[in-house]
């Protein structure tokens, strides 16, 4: 079975279009997010978590039954999502690795290629996958810290902060603070790679892959052992392509980030790297990003 | 595989002020102090006015335009007012459709407990009082 690859990075760093582009090589398969490591039994997802801050509402399941629909009935219709249902139902006290493995030898020899950023936020989630994976690739995926922070803040007010307990503390006030998550998901993945040997991760800025998108990706095809001629590079620039750049029926919508659904054309750009010291947007006291933050930009490669 | 990474064992400190859960690996408010946590519920109790303000802000402009709740899915038609390619307007019938039958036989079956429970509990009253009937006797 052909060991899976994934990218690990906090949300908004350009994981859907890196996943949906590596998923167009002609070896690979980019599935939607699967969310499959945020619980440990199938049947997990369904019953949700408790809190305010809870993750597994019904959205966190579109992924799964669009990918079951697609490899399994080879379509996404409502039909072949209710089939998806029953498939899961059937394994719902199965371990989330057990099932992902099955997901992972029905598309063999093509690699699963799977980024769910949810996997992050925990050391543990990442542990999983490798418990179930421990040939699987890793590629790191980083953004400028301001860019990426701007990015979250412009979805639900940063509610994915609060998911991460992204907040700072004074003497007398709590603020929401996205740079706070931004720094932890990425140290969690940090941790996390220092257990996988160094051949099987790879790090990356996702600003380098949008503005020499044929370069970076041929070099994540070699790395990961797969064709990287011309042909294979030209399939990758098209991740509208996939099955899964779309919104899908009407039981099963999602899958992954709706922006990418509703525009998933690629158009290579250079983005603009934000200074690293100046007064951050989402702030309105002047302040700036906190020296924790800014060093680790520094150890990604940003000015 | 070498011993699961953790942040001690690390020494990668992390920003957020709620440290981690050791079960989940996630930060967990609930571990902080109780003056910490009174700041965080302050934050957040703003937080979700703000959403709450917000959404109502949407549908009153809904309501007050023309009523087109459709508008809150805009997103997910095209340029050209097409719907998805996996979700053509028969599959959206067939699924409101199917969701109300399931109503209406859930509603069935909520009837049918109902009524079984006001029986059962009748059997149960009557039960206990020839129970409490027959105790003196003894």
């Amino acid at each position: 079975m052909t060991a899976p690859l994934f990218l690990l990075a906090p949300p908004r760093s350009y994981t859907s279009l890196v996943n949906a582009m590596l998923g167009q090589h002609p070896q690979a398969f980019g599935l939607p997010e699967l969310c499959l490591f945020n619980v440990d039994k199938l049947v997990d997802l369904w019953r949700g978590s408790t809190g305010e801050i809870s993750e597994n509402g019904a959205l966190v399941r579109h992924g799964l039954l669009r990918a079951v629909a697609e490899i399994y009935c080879g379509e996404q219709r409502t039909t072949t999502v209710n089939m998806a249902l029953a498939w899961a139902t059937l394994r719902e006290e199965w371990d989330t690795g057990q099932v992902f493995q099955e997901i992972v030898g029905k598309i063999d020899p093509l690699m699963a290629v799977e980024k769910s950023p949810s996997y992050s936020m925990s050391v543990k989630r990442m542990q999983a996958i490798h418990r179930a994976f421990p040939d699987a690739r890793f590629v790191h995926l980083v953004r400028h810290p301001v860019a990426q922070c701007k990015s979250l803040m412009a979805i639900n007010d940063g509610a994915f902060s609060l998911k991460m307990e992204g907040f700072e503390l004074g003497e007398d006030y709590a603020l929401l603070e996205p740079q706070v998550a931004w720094h932890d998901i990425n140290m969690n993945i940090l941790d996390f790679l220092d257990e996988v040997p160094a051949e099987r991760q790879m790090r990356l800025r996702g600003e380098d892959v949008m503005a020499e998108p044929e370069r970076y990706l041929a070099e994540i095809a070699r790395w990961a052992g797969l064709r990287d001629d011309d042909e294979a590079v030209e399939a990758m620039m098209h991740p509208e392509r996939s099955p899964f750049a779309c919104f899908g029926p009407i039981n099963a919508l999602f899958g992954n980030d709706p922006n990418f659904l509703a525009g998933p054309t690629f158009r290579p750009h250079k983005p603009k790297l934000p200074s690293l010291t100046k007064p951050v947007p989402w702030r309105t006291d002047g302040k700036g990003l906190m020296p924790e933050v800014v060093g680790l930009a520094r150890d990604f490669g940003y000015a | 595989m070498s011993d699961p990474a953790s942040p001690e064992e690390s020494g990668r400190k992390r920003l957020s002020p709620a440290p981690l859960n050791p079960e989940t690996g996630r930060p967990d408010a609930t571990l902080m102090s109780p003056q910490q946590r009174a700041l965080r519920a302050a934050m957040m109790d703003a937080f979700n006015a703000k959403k709450a303000r917000r959404f109502l802000e949407r549908q009153v402009k809904h309501i007050n335009v023309n009523r087109d709740l459709a508008d809150g899915i805009k997103f997910l038609f095209d340029e050209h007012g097409r719907p998805p390619p996996n979700a053509p307007l028969e599959d959206i019938i067939d699924e409101r459709r199917r969701i109300e039958y399931q109503i209406k036989w859930f509603e069935g079956v909520l009837l049918e407990l109902n009524n079984r429970l006001v029986r059962v509990k009748e059997v149960e009253d009557y039960a206990f009082e020839m129970l409490s009937r027959a105790v003196p006797e003894e």
